[in-house]
């Protein structure tokens, strides 16, 4: 829970500050897969070890997962029709044949109509997230973080004995 | 250095520049794989043993509990001990006790997300055990979609067999005369309101013949035909032209008459229909009054004293509860192993969010889950025991290639149960799912088993001792059942308040040493043919003939004189309204009718008439003609 908590007070200090873009979108992206997918697979095992390994904004992509997942979960209908047509497909069936008696592969549940049709849609969608969110980001940075840095509220707040003992504090914690 | 002290100076945090590769992920990547180790190690087998337990409980319709369960990973094997799954019917015992389960999983299947068990032991197996305590019983669960046919089946099936009717033979041969409860029937007779119909069938009929008879030509209609034929000239022709006209003349009139008397013999016909009709809705009374009858028979419990109506009610609960059982089995067999459907739609998944599960394997592959072989054993001291094996029970027969088949033999002397044979075969290979099993038992105490429980009288096997058969074979949605059971060296146990009810029990079950049951059920889920006796029933019936049949016949007489009686006076009515009714429908068309013959007669005269005159004057010309003509030839030849 502390874990989780840090990570999403790190990307509230990320969102707020000037650097980043690309870790937060790139987290967002992660979720948007993540959330898409089924709790226990394969492919989200992958996804979290590429954020673990790659500077990814973890909270980022824990949020988004969270809100991706309801939004999978009412596109399940589409997410099934889609993924039959594509399990369907005659063309395809040599493919999804070995791909179902390969080692490994088959923990990806690709054969499962809605996993199918939702795992189609996240990588389709996950670059347009990854580009929409960065643009969302710095509309976000200028739009709403300097306005209401430059608001009288912010100036009286940033005024303060307690503001300014915490911004010592944050320095020296690094 | 002087950028950074330029930093410190403006008060912002020096920029540590950072890879794209997270290195100080490493160690907390560590904890979490040391975290996943440690709840292999010590949490995931009690984990894995409540969901199992869980899943088999669903499976099994009452609570199963697994006493121990170790996996190993390394070796993909698993060992479960004390497995009991409780009876449903009786929560206090379990159906079946496994002392172990041991087999291991093949990595190769397992790393393709299959199971492949190549040998497994089921050992220890027992039936019939006593549990610490009563195991819970999972509510029925809900149908998805209403009833299906053969739910329907069942249902009716039950509630024709859940009925006392040994107990409603013995309350009257104790003394019950059910006929005197019919003091006064109630206003819910099917007479009643197919008497109801009735008149409102004959006001309805009544209605549309006034209507239609008001539509239907006059005699005024016909009067005007007879002057104007009268009009027509039928003699003293002065030329063929006259005759021409009158032809004509007669004609239309004939037109006429037939456009006008048309509807009368349609509605003739019409009518012999209508009140065929009636007719036949009276004589359907007579069966709604012995339906009637029937029914306040059943409602003063006035039961047949017929050997089958008695067998179904001994015997027929257990052979329903075994076609229960069997149903369910073949259900759970056909979800967890479904046989290669033909058909190019697939049905919608029962759950979109679960979506639906396709099969890409090839022959070679490994079907979802598949166990080869299980070996099941149950040694006893003294040899006996239990011995048996399953082969090849898989969820995609059609990829296996092969049907599942379980066998077993051996005895349960704890239960004193023996020479148990047993044979299964699911064979889902084809499109057509098959599932045959035979079982036989050679022998099985009997002891304290209920056959009739009700206030009057009580009746069952104090002790005996017991062999059954049973063959099932459902072949898609077709049903083949057959069951048989013999007790022999029966002492029967009854119990009566009344001495004439005593008497009669043991008048007919004297001498009555083995007692055989065989039933047959054949057809489809949803409409089931039947045929169950027993020479218990046989027994029973000739026994209590002897003390009840002049009771029965009394009481049977006396409700049909009730119903009778009730409906006497209304029945008279109609029937006098429908001879009324029918009489003056009939003369009034009959009326018309003559009108109409009438006019057909003198038509016809005239129409006779006239011809003569017309071929009479058509000769006249000819020979004229011929006169004329032989004159000027003679004039020619001179």
């Amino acid at each position: 829970m502390t874990l989780i908590l840090k990570q999403l007070f790190a990307l509230l200090r990320l969102l707020n500050s000037d650097t980043g873009t690309n870790q937060i979108a790139a987290g967002v992206a992660c979720g948007l897969i993540l959330g898409f997918a089924p709790m226990l697979s394969l492919q989200g095992l992958l996804v979290f070890l590429c954020m673990f390994l790659f500077r990814i904004q973890i909270g980022a992509a824990l949020t988004s997962a969270a809100f991706f997942a309801m939004v999978a979960w009412l596109f399940d209908p589409v997410s099934h029709a889609l993924g039959a047509s594509i399990l369907e497909t005659e063309s395809l069936q040599p493919l999804f044949t070995t791909m179902y008696n390969l080692p490994l592969v088959p923990l990806t549940h690709f054969y499962n109509s809605v996993v199918m049709g939702a795992g189609v849609l996240s990588l389709v969608l996950a670059p347009l997230v990854f580009f929409g969110s960065k643009r969302l980001i710095v509309a976000y940075r200028v739009k709403v973080v300097a306005r209401f840095k430059s608001s009288p509220f912010w100036k009286l707040w940033s005024g303060t004995s307690f503001f300014k003992w915490y911004s010592t504090y944050d320095k020296l914690r690094g | 250095m002087t950028s950074s002290v330029d930093k410190s100076q403006t008060g912002q945090k020096p920029v540590k520049k950072q890879g794209a590769i997270r290195v100080e992920a490493v160690v907390p990547m560590l904890i979490v794989v040391g975290l996943i180790v440690l709840y292999f190690s010590l949490f995931f087998d009690a984990h894995l043993r409540r969901g199992l337990e869980f899943g088999a409980t669903q499976a099994n319709g009452a609570e199963v509990n697994i006493g121990t369960l170790q996996t190993s990973v390394f070796n993909a094997s698993m060992l479960i001990g004390d497995v009991q799954m409780t009876d449903p019917l009786q929560p206090h015992r379990n159906r079946v006790q496994i002392g172990e389960v041991r087999f291991g999983m093949l990595w190769d299947a397992l790393l393709r997300g299959k199971v492949m068990i190549d040998e497994a032991t089921v050992a220890d197996v027992q039936i019939d055990t006593p549990r610490k305590r009563a195991g819970k019983v999972l509510p029925p669960p809900a149908p998805q979609s209403g009833p299906s046919a053969s739910d329907r089946m069942m249902a009716k099936m039950k509630e024709a067999f859940s009925g006392n009717v040994v107990g409603d033979l013995a309350a009257i041969a104790a003394g019950a005369n059910p006929a005197e409860q019919l003091q006064q029937i109630g206003g819910d007779l099917k007479s009643d309101a197919y008497m109801a119909d009735l008149q409102k069938s004959m006001d309805e009929t009544e209605q549309q013949w006034k209507a239609r008879m008001a539509a239907l030509p006059r005699g005024e209609d016909f009067s005007a035909l007879r002057t104007r034929l009268a009009n027509v000239q039928l003699k003293d022709f002065k030329d063929l032209q006259q005759v021409q006209a009158s032809v004509k003349e007669l004609q239309a009139i004939r037109d006429e008459f037939e456009a006008k008397s048309k509807p009368i013999a349609e509605a003739g016909s019409s009518l012999s229909g209508d009140l065929k009709g009636l007719q036949t809705s009276f004589s359907g009374l007579d069966d709604v009054v012995r339906e009637d009858v029937r029914g306040l028979q059943a409602r003063m419990k006035l039961p047949s004293l017929d050997a089958g109506n008695l067998s179904q009610a001994l015997f027929g609960m257990d052979v329903l509860n075994k076609l229960q059982q069997a149903r369910g089995y073949m259900d759970q067999a056909r979800q967890y192993m479904p046989a290669k459907s033909k058909q190019a739609t697939k049905p919608a998944p029962r759950n979109i969010h679960k979506g639906r599960d396709y099969a890409f394997g090839h022959p070679k592959g490994y079907p979802a889950f598949w166990l080869r072989r299980a070996i099941v054993t149950s040694t006893l001291p003294g040899g006996k025991g239990l011995s048996g094996e399953i082969r090849d029970a898989a969820t995609d027969q059609a990829l296996v290639g092969r049907p599942m088949i379980a066998t077993l033999k051996g005895d349960f002397p704890q239960q004193g149960v023996a020479g148990i044979k047993a044979e299964l075969v699911v064979d889902h290979t084809k499109p057509e799912p098959l599932e045959r099993m035979e079982l036989s038992v050679a022998r099985y105490g009997v002891a304290g088993r209920s056959l009739v429980s009700s206030p009057n009288v009580t009746l069952g096997f104090a002790q005996a001792t017991a062999a059954a058969g049973f063959t099932a074979e459902l072949r898609g949605e077709q049903v083949a059942i057959q069951a048989s059971n013999q007790f022999r060296d029966v002492a029967f146990e009854t119990t009566a308040q009344s001495p004439v009810v005593r008497e009669m029990m043991n008048a007919s079950l004297s001498g009555l040493k083995t007692v055989s049951m065989d039933a047959r059920v054949s057809g489809t889920w949803g409409d089931l043919d039947w045929d169950l006796s027993t020479n218990l029933g046989d027994a029973l019936a000739r026994g209590m003939k002897r003390y009840l049949q002049e009771k029965m016949d009394a009481a049977r007489k006396r409700i049909q004189a009730q119903v009778d009686q009730r409906i006497a006076a209304q029945r008279q009515k109609l029937t006098a309204r429908r001879g009324e009714l029918e009489s003056r429908l009939k003369s009034a068309l009959a009326d018309k009718q003559a009108q109409v013959d009438k006019l057909r007669n003198d038509l016809e005269t005239a129409r006779r008439d006239l011809e003569q005159r017309k071929n009479a004057a058509t000769d006249e010309q000819k020979q004229k003609l011929k006169q004329e003509a032989n004159k000027l030839l003679d004039k020619w030849r001179r």
